[in-house]
């Protein structure tokens, strides 16, 4: 019941602390640590690796990520290669 | 206190004032676009739209053919006087660097 | 207690959030990645460096704004590791920029 009122934001409240998977618009993705975040969903993430598809992977001790390019948030997700993940050649 | 109240002319710091810094200098301006110019601050704004005099523009202009051998070319244009929209803006720089 | 720190969705300015991120790594080596793809490596203008410059007092000082644009001395533009340019110091306008990383201490 509670979490039928559970705002966007407060979702990612919940995250601080923990491993997040954000997806940009674009070919980015970052997986890290979330340590905060403001409310234009600006993050710090610690611990961070950015995938870039064409690229490859790079490591970041830790970030600020501009909100705006952010297309979606993974709580607890662990990125593109995930084992979890099925993905098509 | 966030706002200065002893009266100092620039009461707040802000990554604008390297650009107030640079008024009547020969800045180089990296825009969108692989476009660059270069010329003497006359003014700016907060959304960094930007007045050159004396303006030399570059356009790089990347060989599609092979990535790789990073060949460019580059087309240059001179203005007297240029106005330059802000959101074109990417970087601003004093000419000759450090 | 430091000034300046209402914003931030949770805590009051410590280094978590946005907000006190930036004013922790004034005066550090930060990696500057672009929308564009292009990075930037450079110092965030420092208190000591404006100082001698402009007359402010030192704390009010802030090198990265709320758009996120940013003021970098040493700014080296770098392409597959290698410096493409040394911009020295430069402006960065916020808009175009994808994250700022603090870099691991070299000293």
């Amino acid at each position: 019941m509670s979490t039928s009122h559970l705002l966007p934001l407060e979702l990612i409240d919940k995250c601080v602390g923990y491993r997040i998977w954000v997806l940009m618009k674009g070919d980015k993705e970052f997986t890290g640590t979330l340590l905060g975040f403001d409310d234009y969903v600006n993050m710090v993430l610690v611990d961070v690796t950015e995938h870039d598809y064409s690229k490859g992977r790079t490591r970041l001790p830790k970030i600020l990520l501009n909100g705006n390019n952010i297309c979606m948030l993974v709580p607890g997700g662990e990125g593109p290669e995930s084992d979890s993940m099925e993905v098509d050649a | 206190m966030a706002e200065a109240d002893d009266g100092a002319p620039s009461s707040v710091a802000e990554p604008l004032d390297l650009v107030r810094l640079c008024i009547d200098e020969t800045v180089i301006v990296k825009l969108r676009g692989d476009r660059e110019l270069k010329g003497r601050l006359h003014a700016y704004d907060s959304h960094c739209n930007l007045v050159l005099g004396d303006a030399e523009e570059t356009i790089y202009i990347p060989d599609d053919d092979d990535d790789e051998s990073e060949n460019v070319r580059t087309v240059k244009k001179q203005s007297e006087m240029i106005f330059v929209r802000g959101d074109s803006v990417v970087l601003i720089a004093p000419q000759g660097g450090s | 207690m430091e000034n300046g720190e209402s914003k931030g969705a949770s805590g009051a300015g410590d280094a978590r959030d946005p907000s006190g991120f930036l004013s922790e790594i004034i005066g550090a080596p930060v990696t500057v990645k672009l929308n564009s793809g292009a990075t930037f490596k450079g110092t965030i203008y420092s208190v000591q460096r404006s100082h001698k410059i402009l007359p402010i007092k030192s704390c009010d000082l802030q090198s990265v704004d709320g758009y996120m644009n940013i003021a970098l001395e040493s700014c080296k533009e770098i392409h597959n590791g290698k410096v493409l340019r040394d911009w020295g110091d430069c402006f960065v306008r916020g808009n175009n920029v994808t994250y700022i990383c603090a870099d691991e201490a070299e000293d």
